[in-house]
Formats: structure tokens, sequence, C-alpha cells
């Protein structure tokens, strides 16, 4: 046990930057999965390419690939350390990285939620005068969110997990912090054990807790 | 109050609408009556600009609607609308379903709105259902809670679009009382239904349709008893 007890404190430091990078991401994910869901709905051919373009983009190529291309490979051609700053950057680049990259799956879930509902609905509003915005805002995203809760708490969960890959570019999260305790100690069966515990609290914490924000906004009756 | 003028209307190649022209004076009753994919209801929908014309012109409550100057939001505000399956917003409240119109594009106050809102609840006999949600209400009282919410904006014209076909026989009589209290009261009105019971008490004129064309139109009484053309005959010998 001894392993595990001395270096808890570096794993829990890991772990706060792993929540950190969490809450970051699917709050990002949200808003950069509303924008380019809306976009995709867009009537301006324009803006329906982009936000294609975006999804398939980041969802056809690996997490891992892109926060190597865009953490280590750009700075190669661009001064974006100078711009940001040699110790920001990488975080940053991190941060909206593994935020763009779960925000193409969050479009997708938004995009189906608002098609999910009824065009009767949006008709109805159009009749009482509601512009596109309103219509939007008032009628169908609030009936498009009930039905969204299920899937964004899968990705969620996913987002979470997915923070494991910041470590290859040098994030000092939970896994990277666990590979540094194994080579000082050399007790990996311990170590990645308890990461994985570690992680399981944290994802089946927030999967009880949106079970019971669906359950208080009846997602079932209405 | 509405004129309409060669209306043509085409999704595709499929031509649903082959040149349109009437006119609906102020306080008129006009019923629409034919068999499905007449266009009748693509008719009506073009109304309110559900549907944009492919060519023609419509002028409804002194607004070009076929103008692409005219704001259509404006346009709506003074055309309502019923629609078959009632279309109520299922995330809100009987109450807030009749004031969200109101308060969010006429910015009137909540409590005007609301005040209003059950007053007009009250009209189409629903006090005391404020509280419920749609799915809990039976098709006839969504379908009067539908009016109810049109009246909100404080229309000049009423469309309804078959607005008793999805109901059950022992509803369909609420919901043209409300509608006939309605006419009564001097609302201009445009219904298309297959109610010819409402059309011959209600109706001030009715209009026949077939394949996009307006085949017939006069009085009820003279229609019905009398028609003119074959194809009218030969519909009306089918539904009377």
């Amino acid at each position: 046990m001894d392993p595990i007890w001395q270096n808890l404190p570096v794993l829990l430091d890991g772990l706060r930057l792993t929540i950190q990078y969490s809450i970051v991401a699917i709050i990002l994910m949200v808003v950069i999965g509303l924008v380019a869901a809306l976009m995709r709905l867009s009537a301006v051919a324009p803006l329906r390419w982009i936000a294609t373009a975006y999804v398939e983009i980041f969802r056809s190529t690996p997490l891992l690939v892109q926060l190597f291309f865009i953490v280590l490979g750009l700075p190669a051609i661009l001064p974006v350390n100078q711009w940001f700053g040699q110790l920001t950057y990488p975080i940053l680049a991190a941060a909206l990285t593994l935020s763009l990259n779960e925000g193409a799956y969050v479009t997708e879930i938004i995009r189906a939620g608002i098609l999910g509902v009824d065009r009767g609905q949006k008709e109805a509003a159009q009749s009482i005068a509601m512009n596109g915005f309103q219509t939007m805002r008032y009628i169908v995203l609030p009936q498009a969110f009930k039905r969204m809760i299920p899937p964004l708490v899968n990705q969620a969960a996913q987002t979470i997990k997915d923070t494991s890959l910041l470590a290859p570019v040098g994030i000092a999260e939970l896994v990277y912090k666990g590979e540094i305790v194994i080579a000082e100690t050399f007790a990996s069966f311990a170590i990645w054990g308890l990461i994985a515990a570690l992680y399981f609290v944290l994802i089946f914490s927030v999967s009880k807790f949106s079970s019971y924000m669906e359950r208080r906004l009846q997602v079932d009756k209405r | 109050m509405i004129n309409v003028k060669d209306l043509h209307k085409s999704f595709g190649h499929n031509e649903i609408l082959k040149g349109i022209s009437t006119h609906v004076a102020e306080k008129e009753v006009v019923v629409v009556i034919g068999p499905s994919g007449s266009g009748k209801s693509t008719f009506l929908r073009c109304l309110n600009g559900l549907e944009t014309a492919t060519s023609g012109e419509i002028e409804i409550a002194g607004m070009t609607l076929t103008d692409p100057k005219t704001n259509i939001h404006m346009l709506r505000q003074h055309v309502g609308m019923v629609f078959q399956q009632f279309n109520l917003f299922k995330h809100l409240t009987i109450l807030e379903n009749v004031t969200i119109g109101p308060r969010k594009v006429k910015k009137v106050t909540p409590a005007e709105a609301d005040k209003v809102a059950r007053e007009l609840l009250a009209k189409v006999g629903l006090v005391g259902k404020e509280a419920s949600y749609p799915d809990e209400l039976s098709g006839g009282q969504q379908q009067r809670v539908a009016i109810a919410r049109s009246l909100a904006m404080g229309p000049n014209v009423m469309l309804f679009d078959e607005p008793t076909s999805a109901l059950d026989p022992e509803m369909v009589g609420e919901v043209l009382q409300v509608m006939k209290t309605l006419a009564v009261e001097g609302m201009t009105m445009v219904v298309v239904t297959h109610e010819m019971g409402f059309a011959r008490e209600v109706g001030h004129r009715v209009i026949f349709m077939d394949d996009g064309l307006i085949v017939e139109e006069g009085a009820p009484k003279a229609l019905f008893s009398d028609p003119q053309v074959d194809r009218t005959k030969s519909f009306l010998a089918k539904i009377l």
C-alpha cells in the first residue's frame, strides 16, 4: 500500500487538472456544438459548408493526432509560443483541441435533437409571428434539449476519459502523473488500478448527477 | 381584407396551385372545400407565408405578402392560423401557450398577457386548465387552446386548416361552436374543412377547389343545392 499512500497527493494533483480540463472542455464543447449545429441547419450555404467541414475533419482524424498536430506541430511553423507565451500555448491549445474534437460530436447530437422536434412546433411559432431566433430560443431548443440530455451525458463521460490523451502532449493530468509515479516506484499494477478507480468515481458521479437532473426535468413525461 | 391574384405554387416540378384568384371581404367567412390533394391547404398556408408563392400576388390585412420587402413577421401578427394537428407547444403550460406570443413578439407585460390569456381561455371554455400541459388535454380542448393562442395576437384574419379533421367525432362540435362564435363576432375567416354543416350554417361563401384551381364558388345554399359545374356536382354527391 505504500506506493499508493505516499504518492496519492501527486496523483490527486493530476486528478485536479483532469477535472479542470474536463470542465472547460464540456462547457466549450456544448457552446461550439450549439453554434456549429445552428450553422449546419442554417439557410446560408457557406455557414453550412464551414460547419460540415469542421465536423468531418475532427470526427475523421484521431484526437491524439489532432493534439500532436496542434499542440506540438503548430509551434514549428507559427510563432504561437511568442503570441501566447511558451507555457500558456500548450495549455490553451490542448484545451481548445479537446473541446473542438468533442464539439464535433456534440454538433451532431444537437442537430439531431433540433431535427427531432416536430415541424408543426416551428410552424405554430411562425404563425404567431415569432422570428427565427425566437422560434429556436423559446420553442425548438427547449424541447430539443430534453431529448439531448442522455447523449450529451454520454459525450461528457467520453470527454473526461479523452483528457487522458493530453498526457502525451505534456499536460500533467492524472495519467501523466501516474506515469511519473510508476517510473519512481515500479508499482504499475497498484497505480494504474488506482487511476482507473479515480476515473470511475469521477464519471460515475457525473452520470448519477445527470440522471438525477433528468428526473427533475421530467424528460420522459414531456 | 384578402386579395389573391393568379397565385401559383409549385414544389419542384409539381404544380399544386395553378392560378388562384379570389377576394375575401372584411368580416366574411369563406369555407374552402375540395378533395384531398386539391391544393386547399397549400392555398391557406400561402396566405400567412408558411409556403412561399411561386408567382402571383397576395394582399392581406393591408400588406402585400408577395412583396419581398414586406416584413413577414409583422404581417403574421395580423393573420392567425389554426392547424389540423393543433401544434400546441408541448413544453409549455396552457396559459404559457397563449401568453408566449404576446410576451415575446409583441413585448406585452406578463401581467397584461396573463389577463388577456385568461379571458381568451374563458371564451373558449377552458377555465381551470391554465396550469395543465397540452398532453393532459383532449384533442378538442387542445384545438380550443390553439384558437385562443392565435387570438391572443389580436389578428384581423383567422385561417383554419382542417381544424376538426384530427378530432374524435364527439369533440368536433365544441371546436365548431368556438369558431361559430368568432364568426358571429365578425372575425374574417378562411376555413378549410370537410364539415359541410358548418359551411352551410356559418359560411358566407363556399369555394370548391380541385386540382389547384377554384372550380366554383358561391353562397353555401346555392352551391350545395344547385352546383353549376359537373366536377362540383360529383364531389358534393359523394360527401353529402
